[in-house]
């Protein structure tokens, strides 16, 4: 296992190494000015631009300034935002656990929903259940988000009045900013209204989680009903049956980890397309999260947060690959083998 | 007394192209402590017959059957539910791939424990888990694995496959079956292995009274363990009988064949003479002929051979041919 570990590191070196040139090369690729892009400053004049060169080593090198790139990005010092000239480091921890907390709630949504229902639709292929699990499934698959987004707000927000159409929380309601995340940041705050907030919060969570989670929900019925057909049919089911153990036996001790193995790296899989389609929910439903940030500033041209943004999108999604890698190793005896 | 009796057992799978009869009108007995072994070609129905009998073939199979009895009950006309408490009782099978007859993810401790039933523990509810543990640990034992420390915590593919065929035995015999199925047990092992095995199963069957039915597309193993013999050829029954009976003076002319076609049956056989083989192969299911389905490659088919031949009984030897190989004239 830890020569396993090893291997995966090593391999997550590489990766980093290409994201982090190519993160590099971007300040060099824009249009514009090299100083401007790097330092996110919009004025600069000749005595401060001679400061600069020096600074980003511009007069050095390529490999020099390279060097200098990623010492500046451990030290944290990402430059400034175009928009705000504000720094960029600062713009995304603020950003980032609200599209973390909207996509762990749609993950686990897909789950609690998709593995119950691809076993059910598993098990009755032929039945009207099974069949309209299915299709459910398909249609589903199929939905543009936007547009069923929209729909949405349409009707619960437009027309029914139930449910708040953007925003995370009601402007009510005043949350000291602490780790981030509106639930948690809300249950530890030491204000009268916590539990009006909670509520208020979790009517704003709801809509855009149902669309955010509709993609990975029904993959995950796809999925789980196609390895748990699969598994159905293997001969060590068969050997189960034949030593007398009941359907829910067999399932629970050897048709559930077996089918379940593949859902895992399927996580991994679907999660830039999720993160994907996080930005888009965002855009919707006016979530001030880093996929809408990231939005906003390519059609503003705000090139060092496209810069940073794009570091900071796929370090998660390399990470969040390599993390389920991992997990289906520890689960799948079979992945450790070498 | 009788613990398997089926007669005119009829597989069929339902395609576009009308139904596929895989397994026409096969009858088949087992008396207790009886080995019988199940001979035929590969996709001649052997092992849909087995699957049958446990109940583990797919929906898509239909399975019909004139008589289909286990201890005097009619399996057919049970629940899924009651049937597979009895056959989880009384019948194991063991399968021709065994590592893929295991749960890959599982460790074999796992496994081994939960095919022993909970009612051959002795002891108070607290001990069961030791003594679970213990009765693993002494099955290992029985089936001739002597480390069973290692085994016990590994996963099937760290495992030879002679060692998880043995473990599959012990698995089988964990609830003292009456009766064990054993699919093609030794096809993937090495021959060295493959007799251990069948010493296994017979040891089993003197020991314990355990009825096996053996099936095999090796004539000359499965005559050297089994007491009788039923020969299928496309899936139709062409003859049952005491194995040493059958072996020297076959009625079917392809048990005839069969028998010619292996080298040690043929002490006498000159070197370098061909061995004899019937003309032909055997045809796809869907395309099988009519009546005898041997009719096209038999060396005595004649007119008649379009209907097919009932089974008919010589003392304790059942055939179906119309013009059987008569005994005269042989050595």
């Amino acid at each position: 296992m830890s020569r396993y570990l090893l291997r995966r590191l090593y391999l997550m070196a590489f990766v980093f190494l290409a994201l982090s040139l190519f993160a590099f090369s971007l300040g060099y690729l824009f249009p514009g000015d090299v100083i401007q892009n790097l330092s996110g400053l919009r004025q600069i004049d000749d005595e401060q631009r001679q400061q600069l060169i020096n600074y980003y080593q511009l007069d050095q090198n390529y490999l020099q300034q390279y060097l200098a790139f990623l010492s500046r990005i451990a030290q944290g010092n990402w430059g400034l935002s175009f928009a705000s000239q504000q720094p960029l480091l600062q713009e995304i921890k603020l950003l980032l656990p609200a599209t973390l907390e909207l996509t762990a709630y749609a993950l686990l949504l897909s789950f609690i929903l998709g593995i119950p229902l691809g076993i059910v639709a598993a098990f009755k292929p032929h039945s009207l259940i099974g069949k309209s699990i299915s299709a459910l499934a398909i249609a589903g698959y199929s939905l543009p988000i936007f547009w069923w987004g929209l729909l949405l707000i349409m009707l619960f927000s437009l027309a029914l009045g139930w449910l708040p159409s953007a925003g995370r929380l009601g402007v009510l309601y005043e949350i000291p900013h602490s780790s981030g995340f509106m639930l948690v940041d809300i249950l530890q705050a030491d204000v009268k209204y916590r539990s009006e907030a909670f509520h208020n919060a979790l009517r704003h969570l709801l809509l855009p989680t149902i669309v955010l989670a509709t993609f990975p929900t029904t993959v995950m019925i796809r999925f789980v009903r196609d390895a748990m057909l699969n598994v159905w049919e293997q001969n060590y089911i068969k050997t189960a049956q034949a030593k007398g153990l009941s359907r829910g036996q067999v399932l629970y001790r050897h048709g559930l980890r077996n089918a379940l193995l593949p859902v895992i790296r399927q996580i991994g899989l679907q999660f830039s397309t999720l993160i994907t389609l996080a930005m888009l929910t965002e855009v919707i439903f006016s979530w001030p999260g880093i996929g809408r940030w990231l939005i906003d500033s390519i059609y503003q041209r705000n090139y060092p947060a496209i810069q940073a943004g794009l570091l900071v999108i796929s370090t998660m999604v390399i990470t969040i690959n390599m993390l389920t890698e991992i997990l289906h190793a520890l689960f799948n005896p079979l992945a450790r083998r070498g | 007394m009788l613990l398997l009796d089926i007669k005119n057992l009829t597989i069929e799978l339902e395609t576009a192209d009308g139904l596929i009869r895989a397994v026409d009108k096969v009858s088949l007995s087992l008396r207790e402590g009886e080995t019988r072994g199940l001979v035929g070609e590969s996709g001649s129905g052997k092992s849909l017959i087995a699957k049958a009998i446990v109940g583990v073939l797919n929906s898509r199979w239909r399975v019909t059957a004139d008589r289909f009895h286990w201890l005097g009950q009619d399996l057919l006309r049970l629940s899924p539910e009651q049937r597979r408490k009895i056959i989880g009782r009384d019948i194991a099978m063991i399968y021709q791939e065994p590592s893929r007859s295991l749960d890959p993810t599982a460790i074999i401790r796992e496994q081994l424990e939960e095919a022993i039933p909970d009612n051959l523990l002795s002891g108070p509810w607290w001990r069961r888990s030791a003594n679970r543990q213990k009765k693993a640990i002494g099955l290992l034992h029985k089936v001739g694995v002597r480390e069973h420390q290692r085994v016990m915590q590994s996963y099937p593919y760290q495992l030879s496959e002679g060692i998880c065929q043995k473990v599959m035995i012990a698995m089988a015999i964990a609830k003292n079956p009456k009766l064990l199925i054993a699919d093609e047990p030794t096809t993937a092992l090495e021959s060295t292995t493959q007799a251990q095995l069948f010493r296994l199963l017979a040891s089993f069957n003197q020991l314990k009274g355990m009825a096996v039915l053996l099936i095999s597309h090796e004539l000359e193993s499965v005559a050297r363990y089994t007491q009788k013999l039923s020969v299928l050829y496309c899936g139709q029954l062409v003859e049952a009988g005491e194995t040493s009976q059958l072996l020297q003076a076959p009625l079917h002319p392809y048990t005839d064949a069969l028998i010619k076609s292996v080298p040690e049956f043929q002490p006498d056989l000159a070197a370098k003479t061909p061995l004899y083989a019937l003309p032909g192969s055997i045809p796809t299911l869907q395309h099988v002929p009519i009546g005898c389905r041997l009719g096209p490659r038999c060396p005595n088919a004649r007119k008649e051979c379009v209907k097919t031949p009932a089974l008919e009984r010589q003392q304790n030897h059942y055939f179906s041919c119309h013009f059987p190989l008569t005994t005269k004239g042989r050595r």
